[in-house]
């Protein structure tokens, strides 16, 4: 259990300064300690829970959160999460690694996938967004300014989110990266309220995919509880030095991270038994 | 009242489920991993399927689990299981806050959404 929580840690604090959260990273390492990878995602699953509370806690409060966008969307990552889920208590671990090396490719797509511009400008809202009040503004710290928003294209950014929430379910992890995207490509959010209310909604997707493993008993208190802690405590942490650390940096040390991971599971998914 | 029934106030409530949620169960784990050290002497994890939450439905798994922390019957692996328990009903009761705020404010449309979502985890819960 100590060698997991010191894991945990570096897992946690890497996850904070890359975006990739702690669960991306952690069920790789657990693997490679010999871990079997059904309880390695279940135990992540949990673990996510508590990171993504702790941290949104603070973005709801300080209100950059879209509270009712979070609400709309969880109805769908839920379905898909409960599916992912129920998926992997079922497959041939083996294939495990396969997809979760295959989804790990896929956050390449967010280094470059970035929108440009600052603000979204211009969206034209449509009828179905702006019958769920999917709006807002909040203030902005870096721009100094009260920031205005809406959203559009409410239907497709539900189905989105279903495609992420089965991807999270599936691998226990929060598919942060890829519900950011959505947010931003689809729903044209500005980015901040992005990231916060993909945060937001990853607690109850992660609660959904962990309620088919407790259902399944694949939830070990002795591998969830030091992840728990640790993970928190790495990314409190995380989220203190990242605004000190350079740009370019974190972006050195996202590729080495998701390179490192990707070819380590297709290894393990090759020469498993 | 209407001042009271802000989506400012719902959000504040939301953020103090959670941040109280993270710091009891974070707080239980630890406490728990010091006792089982305690208990056992090292800090082996074990796979076995007794060391896994399971049993009847959620529901009843940690009403049982609350009951024999009343009753005094500590087990290591019962803080353990409390404080993962104590985790996963966090973001459930910050989204029964939503139903009830929805519900008292009178929005029809959200009451509804998050209302399905309650439903769906409440079920997906009580399955096992």
């Amino acid at each position: 259990m100590l060698t997991v929580l010191v894991i945990s840690i570096f897992a946690g604090l890497l996850g904070a300064l890359t975006g990739l959260g702690g669960g991306s990273i952690m069920t790789p390492i657990l693997v490679q300690f010999g871990v079997p990878v059904k309880y390695a995602i279940a135990a992540s699953m949990v673990t996510i829970i508590a990171t993504s509370s702790g941290s949104a806690a603070s973005y709801v409060k300080e209100r950059i959160t879209n509270v009712k966008a979070a609400f709309y969307l969880e109805m769908f990552t839920i379905i898909g999460a409960i599916v992912g889920a129920t998926i992997t208590a079922f497959i041939q671990p083996r294939l495990l690694y396969f997809f979760f090396a295959g989804f790990l490719l896929t956050s390449f797509y967010g280094l470059s996938g970035h929108l440009k511009e600052e603000f979204p400008k211009r969206v034209k809202q449509d009828r179905f967004s702006k019958w769920l009040e999917l709006q807002g503004s909040y203030y902005d710290q870096a721009a100094r300014r009260k920031v205005s928003y809406k959203m559009t294209n409410a239907h497709l950014g539900g189905l989105g989110m279903m495609v992420a929430g089965l991807a999270a379910g599936m691998l226990g992890i929060g598919a942060g990266a890829f519900k950011v995207s959505i947010h931003e490509l689809i729903l044209r959010m500005p980015s901040k309220v992005s990231s916060t209310t993909s945060n937001f909604i990853i607690g109850i997707t992660a609660l959904a995919g962990a309620s088919v493993y407790f259902a399944s008993g694949l939830l070990f208190v002795g591998l969830a509880a030091p992840m728990a802690v640790g993970t928190t405590i790495g990314a409190v942490a995380g989220g203190r030095v990242l605004n000190r650390i350079p740009n370019r940096i974190v972006r050195y040390l996202f590729l080495a991270i998701v390179l490192v991971l990707i070819v380590q599971m297709l290894y393990k998914g090759i020469t498993l038994q | 009242m209407k001042k009271l029934l802000s989506e400012e106030n719902l959000e504040l409530t939301i953020s103090y489920i959670l941040i109280i949620g993270v710091i009891a169960s974070v707080a239980m784990e630890s406490l728990g991993i010091l006792s089982y050290y305690y208990t056992n002497g090292d800090f082996g994890i074990v796979f076995q399927p007794q060391y896994a939450l399971r049993g009847s439905d959620f529901f009843s798994y940690s009403a049982t689990m609350l009951q024999n922390l009343i009753l005094g019957s500590w087990t290591p692996f019962q803080i353990l299981a409390l404080g993962i328990i104590v985790l996963m009903i966090t973001p459930y009761m910050r989204v029964l806050a939503s139903v009830i705020y929805f519900g008292l404010v009178r929005n029809p449309k959200y009451l509804v959404i998050t209302a399905f979502v309650l439903i769906i985890l409440t079920a997906s819960l009580l399955v096992h």
